[in-house]
């Protein structure tokens, strides 16, 4: 009987994350202090983050050791199943061999946790005894919750006030864990009243979230805030992933001709891809090909350029020199709601940039159309975000059926969508609307702008 | 039996830019250069109906015994009319109607046709519109007159519904106010998405503010360089108001550097906009509900203007919420061959810089 899963024993679990940043063909441009326009240093984030993270972030060393208490809760869920994706090879009639890496297994259901948990330590370490977070739809928000509960600290979750009332399952998940959950804007900010002042209804954004989990972490002292993605330290942590399906392919005599993930933020993407892209930067597997897989609606790296531009919608983070289609740009209410935000990385900005990584884009429908496809051949029900992965994998692999190749193909399977049920309703019932971000048209608007 | 009667000035006013051809507009839209369409759009329906073996009840002359005689069908007349017709011939064709006892009134014209057509009938016949008219708001019209013609060849086995009348303000409607007020209710011929629904026009606070974030990424990638042609609407009206210009709403006016050089235009003013501008851009938002993009309301924009234009130089706009409730976009220039190029999947702005896909189809 051929294997479906490839799984690794606990004591595997790698001890090292990989940091991309000490291998890249050009080093990453500085973030820079809007007001004086000079590089922030790490002075200029301590109020926000520990400095063991601070370090992390501007490390050029290779291997970062994985903290042991880490590793510890890491077993719960980890080493994650790599699978065969045999069933989906079957019903696509591809040569191609499918192979997937299962992060739906931990806890909160996703990838976050990853870095979550490594965060939560470091804070906990640096006596830090509470959290502030933003959370859209609630991936992060539960995955962090999840992760200062086991290090005993306290957690303040902002989450998107339409969110909050619509998608009350995942802030059940963070009140499980003992987090104190804001509906977004609050009353707890200057910020959120601000804003509670001038427009009462306000249904709330990302960016308003983001403003008010800052202002929280700056004006408590035993505060810290939390992002679960973009950053480079947190892309670090979750290269766990990468590392051990190398471990998990490495057993079966495989290596990925092509590697695939969904890319919002980026901490995904990196996750599975930067471990093997190491080996194609040290010229081991120059034909590697490394697609991000972003939404049509918010297509960052395929329709945005690369440029410093602010971190959040509200101003308050430093210029980050990354791929961005604007950070005034509201993307539209997919239902892939980890994907939408206006920027990129700057690890992966680079990397595209340099040609190093592809990346494209597709609509929600084909997305969901596929997230079906891999649902009924392999049982599980991809998280929307990781369903555009799926919807790429699938194109490779029809690929291969015309050419007859058989390529390697690995994809992170990121989260499951118990938690998206209204989004499979809405295109199992043809209502999901298929948007597109009109690059050309912006460019003519852009054009207009008068520039700095 | 079927009563068979057309209004020989309907839908004259369409491409010279007049909102309909009621009372004293039909002199206007002659001197104007106007076409009948009426006669025209009837013998498109009846055409193919040949395997129909019924007998048409009609009146005389151009008022429909014209083209039954050119179409070799049977018919008897049943009320003589002058050459210049009103809405008393129609209303007395349909007392005759009722008198003699037809199974479906098959008319060619617009709303005003339907009102005056269901004044007399209420819901004792059923009948069934070939649009021809300039406004066709009301839901008992085919989607066009193929299908008008594709209905009545079944409409023995087919089940009856209500359709709207829907009564357009007509002085109103003539100083570029729309107010439609609900007329009455008639029978028709129950076929979802062949008969057309009624249109809506979706006025609340969200749809606004809609409007205003689509208005507002218009408003950027608009260039100087380039003639803007604005069809009707709130959604376009939007556009003139962030920029201080009065638009008008149910008409098709023309923008350029941020000012309106032509308003509320027909067809002749707007080819020759044309032909003096090297940049020309259409922009459109469909009618709510019904879904034309092309072909209701904004006949001025005909098949002529659009190719002229060429079709990769059209914008169209629609709200969200008014696309959600619009299930079906459709285009009936009245043109196949442009009508089959106009058609497939287009994209439409629905917020600030985004947009979304849907599929425009012919009817």
């Amino acid at each position: 009987m051929a294997d479906n899963k490839i799984l690794l024993d606990e004591n595997e679990i790698p001890k090292r994350w990989y940091n991309i940043s000490k291998d890249l063909p050009v080093p990453l441009s500085p973030v820079i202090h809007p007001g004086t326009k000079e590089p922030i240093g790490p002075q200029d984030l301590a109020p926000l983050f520990p400095m063991e993270l601070i370090k992390q972030e501007v490390s050029q060393k290779r291997w970062i050791k994985i903290p042991e208490e880490v590793r510890d809760i890491y077993t719960i869920w980890r080493p994650s199943p790599l699978y065969r994706a045999r069933r989906l090879e079957k019903v696509l009639k591809t040569p191609a061999k499918i192979y997937y890496k299962y992060e739906g297994v931990s806890p909160p259901g996703s990838h976050k946790p990853n870095t979550a948990v490594a965060q939560a330590y470091y804070n906990m370490k640096e006596g830090v005894e509470r959290i502030s977070t933003e959370t859209g739809a609630g991936q992060w928000g539960s995955a962090i919750s999840f992760a200062t509960n086991l290090f005993d600290l306290a957690c303040s979750v902002y989450m998107v006030k339409v969110s909050y009332q619509q998608k009350p399952y995942r802030r059940n998940l963070m009140n499980v864990w003992g987090a104190e959950v804001n509906p977004s804007p609050s009353t707890k900010t200057q910020a959120g009243k601000k804003i509670l002042e001038e427009n009462p209804d306000t249904t709330g954004s990302l960016g308003i979230a983001i403003s008010e989990a800052v202002e929280d972490a700056a004006t408590h002292d035993d505060t810290k805030y939390s992002l679960g993605s973009v950053l480079n330290h947190v892309l670090l942590h979750q290269t766990i992933i990468g590392l051990e399906s190398k471990e998990q392919l490495a057993k079966v005599d495989e290596y990925p001709d092509i590697v695939v993930s969904s890319c919002g933020g980026g901490s995904n993407f990196a996750g599975i891809s930067f471990p093997f892209i190491y080996d194609k930067l040290k010229g081991d597997k120059k034909d590697l090909k490394a697609t991000a897989v972003e939404p049509l609606a918010c297509p960052t790296l395929t329709k945005g350029i690369y440029a410093y531009d602010f971190g959040d919608t509200a101003m308050l983070t430093p210029l980050i020199k990354m791929y961005t289609i604007g950070h005034d740009f509201v993307p539209p209410g997919i239902h892939a709601g980890g994907l939408r935000y206006h920027g990129d990385s700057p690890l992966i900005s680079l990397l595209y940039d340099q040609e190093i990584i592809n990346a494209k884009a597709y609509y929600q429908t084909e997305v969901f159309e596929a997230a079906s496809i891999f649902g009924k051949a392999e049982g599980i029900i991809p998280a929307p975000e990781a369903a555009h992965a799926i919807k790429n994998v699938n194109d490779e692999a029809l690929k291969c059926k015309k050419t007859g190749e058989e390529k390697t193909i690995l994809f992170n399977l990121s989260g499951h969508g118990h938690f998206d049920m209204g989004a499979y309703h809405a295109y199992h019932s043809n209502k999901l609307e298929d948007y597109e971000y009109p690059a050309d048209l912006v460019k003519k608007a852009l054009a207009k702008i008068p520039q700095l | 039996m079927i009563g068979f009667l057309i209004n020989p000035i309907a839908g004259l006013g369409g491409t010279v830019g007049l909102k309909g051809t009621d009372g004293n507009t039909y002199k206007k839209a002659l001197e104007l250069g106007g076409t009948p369409l009426a006669a025209q759009r009837a013998k498109v329906a009846l055409s193919d109906c040949y395997t129909l073996n019924e007998e048409y009840l009609t009146c005389s002359g151009r008022m429909g015994e014209d083209v039954l005689r050119d179409l070799k069908l049977k018919y008897r007349i049943i009320h003589k009319n002058k050459e210049i017709t009103t809405a008393k011939d129609t209303k007395k064709a349909c007392n005759a109607f009722l008198k003699i006892g037809v199974d479906l009134i098959l008319f060619s014209g617009g709303d005003g046709t339907a009102k005056d057509i269901v004044s007399v009938v209420n819901k004792r016949i059923p009948i069934l519109g070939i649009p021809s008219g300039v406004k066709m708001h009301s839901s008992i019209f085919a989607i066009n007159p193929k299908t008008a013609g594709d209905l009545l060849c079944n409409f023995h086995n087919m089940k009856l519904s209500e359709g709207e009348i829907l009564d357009v303000d007509e002085k109103s409607y003539q100083a570029d106010n729309f107010n439609v007020q609900l007329f009455g209710y008639a029978l028709t011929l129950k076929a979802p998405y062949r008969v057309q629904g009624r249109k809506n026009t979706f006025y609340e606070i969200p749809e606004d503010r809609s409007k205003e974030e689509i208005a507002k990424f218009v408003l950027e990638f608009m260039e100087n360089k380039t003639t803007y042609i604005l069809s009707a609407g709130t959604t376009i009206k939007k556009i003139c108001d962030l920029i201080g210009v009065e638009k008008t709403l149910l008409g098709v006016d023309v923008l350029k550097n941020g000012e309106l050089i032509a308003k509320d235009t027909n067809e002749k003013q707007l080819l020759k906009i044309i032909e003096n501008s090297s940049d020309v851009t259409i922009i459109v938002s469909p009618i709510g509900s019904q879904g034309f993009v092309f072909g209701r309301g904004n006949q001025q924009i005909s098949s002529k203007v659009i190719k002229k234009i060429g079709i990769s130089n059209i914008i169209i706009l629609s709200t969200p919420h008014k696309l959600s409730q619009t299930p079906h976009l459709f285009v009936d220039t009245g043109d196949l061959e442009l009508d089959k190029k106009l058609s497939g999947k287009k994209r439409i702005i629905t917020s600030y810089r985004m947009t979304t896909l849907r599929i425009i189809k012919r009817p």
